[in-house]
């Protein structure tokens, strides 16, 4: 395509042209800052990016709507980034951030979630046009790069999804789509929109839940709580197996290392518990048993570390035991944790023995 | 205790030959130091020939297994004889680290 620009456009597009590495310069740094202060805020994003506008797309700008532009100054998106969130609510809250890092020029920010009529759906993003404080970053020898405005976009992956299949279809382009597509198109934007509302508010009633099943667990009413992976995990939290892990690292007064209980949340459905409560009680009424097989195991070994799962794993074993399910009961307990092995019914069948020795076995 | 250790594209193939405990346990942390300055460390460890770990050899299984998880690596101890799989069973360290 040839350009026809007049001479106040080619000013423009050569003071354009002595900023590029200004202009990348300033892409970076506000990438850095975006990604770190986004990481330092333990906030997850689909993707922080950035771009400066190419020669030719800021050519055909020129050509469209040049005269709008007194200065290169005026043009407020040559330096484009964009932060794609996952939920629609977290876009406030990095709009939050954002306002705390740059120097944002509200005048010509707008946020275009608000500019839609109620009865319209489509372009649905927060677009700010900031400057880079110098308490960020300068370079004494890049002084406009505190001094150029660059335009940072704020939206959800459905948003991003929608904006650029709008861009591809229809928006910038030479041939005006048919009012069927379009109207297709606005369809979508509504699904989108909705879609995103739903997944919102579904992320906010799993954290209530979480909270909600956080705090039966810290009252101590674990008859009321159900055992789930999530009751389970909060209910680790307490560290209620360490007090048994403690006894058995008495036998060679060893070291106890903490590590992760939760893969024999699976042995415990599989035991017939539905309630904490009910982990509560086999605690009580195996610790006991755990103890002694640990000391059958341990003692005279010299093994001064254990790690603290084996306080569960033995409870786990015992209560196989007492219920009667026997050496076959153990084998499948070992092949459902560690996968199936022909030395699980070795261990089974030794651990069997053992726990014959000493009156474990129903 | 004898410690060979090779390379197979991206794998890193360790070998244990032997017992190990306190008298050789300085030199197996020694051996095993590069492996834990490897980015995203692939580490497979053959104990077939290993007769026996005590729990200094437990710990510093778990320093590399720690450094490993550090890296966003993976570690898996294979063919252990049974004698040495029962005290990673008995101290609960068959529950930390990967052993087929």
């Amino acid at each position: 395509m040839a350009f026809n620009l007049d001479m106040h456009c080619e000013m423009i597009l050569d003071e354009y042209r002595q900023r590029q590495t200004t202009y990348e310069k300033l892409k970076n740094v506000v990438l850095e800052t975006l990604t770190k202060t986004l990481h330092d805020n333990n906030m997850l994003v689909t993707a922080v990016e950035g771009r400066v506008k190419t020669e030719k797309s800021l050519t055909g700008k020129l050509e469209l709507k040049g005269h709008k532009y007194r200065t290169i100054d005026d043009i407020t998106d040559i330096v484009g980034t964009r932060i794609i969130a996952f939920f629609s609510d977290e876009v406030d809250t990095i709009s939050a951030f954002v306002e705390k890092l740059f120097e944002v020029d509200w005048e010509n920010s707008v946020d275009k979630r608000k500019m839609l009529a109620i009865d319209r759906f489509g372009y649905m993003s927060l677009h700010y046009v900031c400057r880079l404080p110098a308490a960020i970053y300068s370079d004494p020898s890049m002084p406009l790069l505190n001094q150029i405005r660059f335009e940072l976009q704020m939206r959800t992956a459905l948003q991003h999804v929608w904006a650029n299949m709008q861009h591809d279809t229809g928006y910038k382009s030479q041939v005006e789509i048919p009012i069927e597509y379009q109207r297709s198109l606005n369809r979508l934007a509504g699904i989108l929109e909705l879609a995103d509302e739903q997944f919102s508010r579904i992320r906010k009633e799993i954290n209530d839940y979480r909270r909600n099943v956080q705090s039966l667990v810290a009252s101590g009413n674990f008859d009321e709580v159900p055992l789930n992976g999530d009751t389970f995990r909060s209910y680790c939290e307490l560290k209620p197996f360490n007090r048994l892990a403690e006894k058995i690292a008495t036998i060679n007064q060893a070291e106890v290392y903490e590590d992760n209980p939760m893969p024999y949340y699976k042995v415990l459905r599989a035991l017939g518990m539905e309630t904490i409560g009910d982990v509560q009680r086999m605690m009580n009424e195996y610790g006991e048993g755990a103890y002694q097989l640990a000391l059958i195991q341990l003692a005279g070994t010299g093994l001064d570390i254990v790690a603290s799962s084996v306080a569960l794993q033995n409870l786990c074993i015992v209560m196989i035991l007492k219920k009667g399910y026997g050496e076959a009961g153990l084998n499948r307990m070992f092949d459902s944790i560690y996968g199936q092995s022909d030395y699980n019914a070795q261990r089974a069948s030794r651990i069997f023995g053992q726990a014959q020795r000493i009156n474990l076995v129903n | 205790m004898d410690t060979i250790i090779t390379n197979e594209g991206t794998k890193t193939m360790v070998k244990l030959k032997g017992r190990l405990d306190t008298t050789n346990a300085d030199q197996f942390q020694h051996d095993i130091q590069p492996l834990m300055e490897c980015k995203d460390p692939d580490i497979d460890v053959d104990c077939c020939d290993m007769e026996y770990t005590s729990s200094q050899g437990l710990r510093l299984f778990l320093t590399l297994q720690k450094s490993v998880m550090s890296h966003g690596g993976k570690l898996v101890l294979r063919n252990m004889k049974p004698q040495v799989k029962e005290v990673f069973d008995i101290t609960g360290f068959s529950n930390i680290i990967t052993i087929v």
